[in-house]
């Protein structure tokens, strides 16, 4: 273990990860049954348009939506059945948009890509347009278009620090698919142009570090703490690097992928199976029994929490996604998504109700912003209405990661006074 | 289903609150407490249950009186308690280790009142006050009843002749002897213990640190800077004397003697950390308390008097300044004009 030097960001927060929980369940297949809802826009572009009727036949790894513009992407079905109907249902961020209802018939029938010839960086980068990968850790951003970058990059970064608590579909991956994640980060970095191939790992994954380096990656360990696992502090961390202000990774030659990307890759050009399922873990306290499930996209969250034992009755909060930057949700009947990485079901005990008390300046949130913002000024001045003095003390550099709100003694919703501040900007622009 | 909660992110919090810092505080506050009642007696636990009591009282009565348009009594008191966050016990404990144990009974109610009310409350509150209560309270009373000329600092009873009831000395204390001789008067042991004249809460410098150590293995306080603040404020303290001619050398034999007097201790661990009244960058904190040391040491030479609450209130007034200017560089901070470096 000496031979890793734990590298890591400024600032941050230290917590219990929570993540024995579901930590040694192996990843388990959910089979697919009854309705499933699959959003045409499971990633940041325009919506897909649905090739499908209601009436349709649809199998397993069909295309059911095409992409649209430069930001678009391809969605397959994940079962077999028929198209019931094309309709508009709530999503986890609390929007709506279409879905396509498809009734599963329980058959197994499976559809695959053409096998690809020569794997070569145009026929890769293709492939992986063409199976809809999109970045699997949250943002849904294309894959395809991310690995063009308008600016020459020389390492590829593959993000193993799942630095959220709770959530651990990441570890389990490189656990049980390591010789996969590696090869189908191989195939990213060779569809970039990128010789340079680094895994970031947050050392409460050392086994899978040590797994990772005994397999000739090259790995780089990261100090276990929040929120490592943003793009911009993963970076920082790795090799020293600081993406400017407003700027993007490929501004200091760098591209960072996610672990269920890469294995999504491996299995778009080994396999020829289109991006239509991935791993989720599904915890918390209020889950009786914590899992990592192999889920169908569209799989609607009640059934993903059934087949977990259902939540206990002292549940306070079901989230999506992580604790920290998920989302809430009190309707059960929304579906999953390419980029649903977790579903939890926190108790009172884990998750604080409590309501603001005054600030008391402590600076807390300035020592953990990873930022070096000054949340609390941003806090004041915005509810204050004074959004300009509130980007003086830079309410728009923050990512919204939540480490102020998370260690203020006084409970302040800092986060929800920085998106307050944006989109009051936003709205002035117009 | 009807209980589920619809909120933002992020969904976890921190276990601790504003109560438990602040009770983390009362209790680093109970050892010098503690000995200052050793030291002064009963007279002492008087001073302290009433600047206590008076200053949690002011905050009940201010948030009843004037506060919650139109509930009834009872729902006030209700939310009172609910919204109570120990701040004011915190000041009231300080007040009362400010204070002589010999002063009248009505002085720790008039500075409790004043720090809460006037101070605190009128400010709105909890975080918006602009200089330390407790520090404008104990200002208020000893520049509005001059307890120092009247009444003189009580000496330990154990110091006395064995009659309890002779212990007011009206002497001055250590520290205004050195800064008059400039010589010390007492020995280095006896003012770490606290056995020395001085208010209740200040002369002991051993029980203050052992408060100050509990608040740094709390994390409630950061050890820089009292320690930034004592230490500035001791080799000041040692040049000016020698420039202003108290002492015919520099004389490093006054350092400990000037750093364990007076309520350097007590002001430096205590009241100068008080969250809302110090900058909230480690830039600002650095400026903040190597001036406030340079105002103690050069102050305190030249007048010949204690001056630690007056400094920490002067400096208090400079933090929404330093706030304002020194505003850290956000993380990849690139100049405007060189957009296209990277900002390292």
């Amino acid at each position: 273990m000496e031979k890793f030097v734990q590298k890591t960001f400024p600032h941050g927060v230290h917590f219990h990860d929570n993540k024995e929980l579901s930590k040694d369940q192996a990843i388990e297949v959910m089979p697919a049954v009854g309705d499933v809802f699959i959003s045409v826009s499971q990633h940041i572009g325009a919506p897909s348009s649905p090739l499908v009727k209601p009436g349709d036949k649809v199998v397993k790894g069909q295309l059911i939506a095409d992409a649209i513009g430069g930001l678009g992407s391809k969605v397959y079905s994940s079962v077999c059945g028929e198209v019931v109907e094309i309709v508009k249902r709530k999503t986890a961020p609390g929007g709506m948009c279409d879905h396509i209802h498809i009734k599963t018939d329980g058959s197994d029938e499976c559809v695959t890509l053409p096998a690809l010839e020569e794997k070569t960086k145009d026929a890769v980068l293709q492939r992986i347009f063409e199976a809809g990968i999109v970045g699997m850790g949250g943002a849904g951003f294309p894959t395809n278009v991310k690995l063009k970058p308008a600016k020459p990059v020389d390492t590829l970064i593959i993000n193993g620090a799942e630095c959220e608590p709770y959530i651990t579909c990441d570890y389990r991956l490189m656990k049980e698919k390591a010789n996969e994640v590696i090869q189908g980060a191989k195939y990213l970095a060779l569809a970039c142009g990128i010789n340079n191939l680094v895994f970031g790992i947050e050392s409460n994954k050392m086994d899978c570090a040590e797994l990772f380096a005994s397999l000739g990656a090259k790995v780089v360990v990261l100090k276990k703490k929040y929120p490592q696992g943003a793009e911009k502090d993963l970076i920082c961390a790795v090799n020293g690097r600081r993406v400017p202000c407003g700027g993007l990774p490929m501004d200091v030659g760098v591209v960072v992928q996610n672990i269920a990307t890469a294995y999504a890759t491996y299995e778009a050009v080994e396999l020829n199976k289109p991006c239509y399922e991935r791993a989720m873990t599904v915890s918390g306290r209020g889950i009786a029994s914590p899992k990592n499930l192999l889920v169908a996209n569209g799989t609607v969250y009640k059934d993903i929490l059934d087949f977990c034992g259902g939540y206990s009755d002292d549940t306070v909060k079901l989230v999506s996604g992580g604790p920290m930057m998920g989302f809430a949700f009190v309707d059960t009947a929304i579906s999953t998504t390419k980029t649903t990485g977790s579903l939890l079901a926190l108790t009172e005990k884990e998750v604080n109700l409590s309501l603001p008390t005054p600030c008391i300046n402590c600076g807390r949130c300035a020592k953990a912003c990873p930022m070096s913002l000054m949340p609390m000024y941003i806090d004041f001045y915005t509810l204050a209405g004074d959004y300009d003095t509130a980007v003086k003390y830079g309410a728009m550099n923050c990512f919204e990661c939540g480490s102020c709100a998370y260690v203020c003694p006084a409970r302040r919703q800092i986060v929800q006074s920085v998106r307050l501040c944006k989109k009051k900007l936003k709205e002035r622009k117009k | 289903m009807e209980k589920l909660v619809y909120s933002a992110s992020p969904h976890i919090k921190a276990p601790r609150t504003t109560k438990h810092i602040m009770i983390d505080v009362c209790i680093a506050l109970l050892p010098a407490t503690i000995v200052g009642i050793v030291f002064f007696g009963f007279d002492a636990l008087l001073v302290m249950a009433i600047s206590v009591l008076s200053a949690v009282l002011a905050e009940f009565l201010y948030k009843v009186c004037f506060m919650k348009k139109g509930k009834s009594f009872k729902e006030k008191l209700k939310e009172s308690c609910t919204e109570f966050d120990y701040t004011s016990l915190v000041t009231g404990m300080l007040i009362g280790m400010n204070m002589p144990s010999k002063v009248n009974w009505y002085i720790p109610i008039l500075a409790s009142f004043f720090a809460i009310i006037i101070v605190k409350m009128l400010f709105g509150g909890t975080g918006k006050n602009i200089v330390n209560p407790a520090i404008a309270g104990r200002i208020f009373v000893f520049l509005s009843f001059g307890i120092v000329a009247a009444n003189g600092f009580a000496e330990p009873i154990v110091n006395g002749s064995g009659d309890f009831m002779n212990t007011v000395t009206a002497g001055a204390t250590p520290l205004a002897t050195m800064l008059m001789t400039g010589t010390s008067s007492v020995s280095n042991l006896d003012l770490f213990l606290g056995n020395v004249a001085g208010t209740i809460g200040e002369t002991s410098a051993l029980a203050l640190l052992v408060g100050g150590i509990y608040l740094v293995i709390r994390k409630v306080i950061d050890f820089k800077w009292p320690l930034i603040y004592i230490a500035v404020t001791g080799v000041a303290s040692v040049l000016t004397m020698a420039i202003i001619g108290k002492t015919s050398t520099v004389d490093f034999g006054l350092f400990l003697p000037s750093i364990l007097s007076g309520g350097l201790m007590l002001g430096a661990i205590f009241m100068a950390t008080d969250y809302t009244t110090t900058p909230n960058t480690t830039l600002g904190n650095i400026i903040y308390f190597v001036a406030l040391g340079l105002i103690t040491a050069i102050l305190r030479c030249n007048n010949g008097t204690e001056v630690v609450s007056f400094a920490i209130m002067l400096m208090n007034l400079t933090v929404p300044l330093i706030d304002k200017y020194i505003v850290p560089k956000p993380f990849g901070y690139v100049k405007p004009q060189k957009t296209k470096k990277e900002g390292n």
